[in-house]
């Protein structure tokens, strides 16, 4: 059974329990104590401890309909997570077969297969999955595996005040957000869109089990505009290779012949 | 009091500059194995077709063309065994067959590559079974030695670093040329007659001119996309890929001279051998410095699809 994330960012309020509850939950170490200055946001981006990140936009722009007492401003909060994606960029790179879909159709690390070969790390189009320094294993987001064996929402969505992320079967989760869109949309918030609910929408990955709601530039968030799992475009490389390989062995064969020749 | 309309942020808005992609982890051990197996597989075929076409004639090409094929191929595989976070785990790459993966593939080309080479250098000069079975496995690391030039190369191309994934046209004849003069580079410091001499010089001829051809079209390839391009041309990396290029032409150069004076051959494979590994380098730097800039990935990505429509909305 399909079950992912919706993450609805209008509600989002920034309170990062999301954060606190991931990294307890999952028993992570900390990635450094770093303060950025980037607005509220010294997490900065999701890697191997940390699964589960809130950035944090001040835009200079208002939202539709906001009443705004001073200035131009606004701001836009999402926690963003491993996106599980249906065709996804890691999971087919991973040559040892430590990266598998589980049957909560999720993207699953085995720790006790991965050699730390970092391959994942370069085909994720979202920059989520990295190499643990001292560990030297690729980690990210387990969609909570060991609590989903159990019949438990993940620590995330519990944690959740405000059902900013709200975890499901995907087929409901898809239908709410599309209501949620409608919804915003009557109210006059016209930018509200939903990122990566399915593959039409989002034909590189074909779809992802986290999915968004957003409203605004999918790069305002870091989020990629138009990701694509790598090795969609993948088929011409190969046989651009094959052909040059093949003139490498007529370059051998004439360089060969050619001297019988001059002789 | 203002109402807002709901404007959208501007298209060349990023997230405080921070990368969208993760940078990667790979060190200098990557880059020289790409030239160590490189050279490794091009020796191998050269080593192959000497040997199924001329024999005796050139035994010594062929032997020492066996022996770079061992060194490369055996270094290689220390060299990306060193590179993993779990070294002792190495042989889980060759616990599932995954032709999605180029990693999982290059894996099984190395280890073939490298078991055939073994034999050929092991048992290519006895007499008798042995040696018929080495000439066969010198046959095979041929064979082999054609993939392994080049899959690292798909290797790049096949992730989300823009400047490696918008090369991948181009980048297999690169690095498959690059293989080829590498391999030459070091073959003309070793002893040969005046018969294998000539013709190491003119695979290196080869290599070199289709090198510069690659290296032109790799520009062109990732060219469409300024921002793409980028990598190529600024910082360590622009640098790197700049004397790339220029270490060819000299080597092409000092090829010219080569049979007419040992200084300019000793030269020509230094210059040879430089260029080979600032191509490999330079490729390796291009593709940090790529994952580190978020505009690559948004401006790649804000290209229009085949039906012109604008990507990524639902």
């Amino acid at each position: 059974m399909a079950k992912g994330f919706f993450t609805d960012t209008t509600v989002c309020i920034g309170c990062k329990a999301c954060e606190v509850a991931c990294k307890q939950w999952n028993q992570l170490p900390d990635d450094g104590f770093v303060f950025t200055g980037m607005s509220y946001d010294n997490t900065v981006h999701l890697g191997a401890s940390t699964w589960r990140h809130v950035s944090f936009i001040e835009r200079p722009v208002p939202l539709a309909g906001q009443i705004t007492g001073y200035g131009q401003f606004s701001w836009l909060m999402m926690s963003d997570v491993c996106k599980h994606c249906v065709k996804a960029g890691c999971l087919e790179a991973c040559p040892t077969g430590a990266i598998v879909r589980t049957e909560f159709e999720s993207v699953f690390v085995q720790q006790d297969v991965c050699n730390g070969c970092g391959y994942c790390v370069v085909a994720c189009p979202f920059g989520v999955i990295d190499r643990r320094e001292d560990d030297g294993r690729a980690w990210k987001c387990t969609l909570c595996y060991d609590r989903q064996k159990e019949g438990l929402v993940p620590a995330c969505a519990k944690a959740c005040p405000t059902e900013s992320i709200q975890f499901g079967e995907l087929d409901e989760l898809k239908s709410k957000a599309r209501e949620r869109v409608e919804q915003l949309h009557a109210r006059g918030m016209t930018d509200a869109y939903l990122y990566g609910a399915d593959a039409a929408g989002q034909p590189g990955t074909e779809g992802l089990n986290a999915f968004f709601l957003l409203v605004d530039e999918p790069q305002v968030y870091n989020l990629p505009p138009a990701p694509t799992a790598p090795n969609k475009k993948i088929r011409a490389s190969w046989a651009s290779m094959a052909g040059a390989a093949a003139a490498l062995g007529v370059a051998a064969v004439a360089s060969v012949l050619s001297g019988r020749l001059s002789r | 009091m203002r109402v807002g309309n709901g404007t959208r942020s501007g298209a060349d808005t990023t997230y405080y500059d921070r990368p969208v992609l993760k940078e990667p982890v790979w060190v200098w051990q990557v880059p020289a194995y790409f030239y160590a197996g490189g050279a490794a597989g091009a020796a191998a075929v050269l080593g192959g077709v000497a040997q199924a076409l001329e024999g005796d004639d050139v035994a010594g090409l062929v032997r020492r063309c066996r022996y770079l094929a061992v060194g490369g191929t055996v270094v290689g595989t220390a060299l990306l065994i060193a590179d993993l976070g779990r070294p002792e785990r190495f042989l889980n790459m060759l616990r599932v067959f995954k032709p999605s993966s180029p990693l999982n593939v290059g894996s099984w080309i190395l280890s073939a590559a490298t078991g055939l080479s073994v034999g050929a250098a092991a048992l290519g000069s006895r007499d008798g079974l042995p040696g018929r079975l080495g000439a066969a496995a010198g046959y095979g690391a041929a064979l082999t030695g054609m993939p392994l030039a080049g899959y690292t190369a798909v290797l790049l191309a096949d992730t989300a670093v823009p400047a490696w994934q918008e090369a991948r046209r181009s980048l297999p004849a690169l690095f498959i040329a690059s293989a080829a003069s590498s391999a030459a580079s070091l073959l003309s410091l070793m002893s040969l007659n005046q018969r294998e001499q000539q013709i190491v010089y003119r695979f290196g001829t080869i290599a070199e001119v289709a090198e510069i051809a690659a290296a032109k079209s790799v520009d062109k390839e990732v060219g469409r996309v300024e921002r793409v391009a980028r990598a190529y041309k600024e910082g360590l990396s622009g640098s790197l890929w700049r004397a790339s290029g220029l270490l060819s032409y000299a080597s092409l150069a000092l090829g010219l001279l080569a049979r007419r004076s040992k200084a300019a051959n000793l030269a020509g494979a230094i210059t040879g051998t430089a260029g080979g590994l600032a191509t490999r380098f330079a490729l390796f730097h291009v593709g940090k410095a790529s994952a580190r800039d978020p505009r690559a990935t948004f401006d790649l990505q804000r290209q229009p699809d085949e039906r012109g429509q604008p990507p990524g909305r639902s």
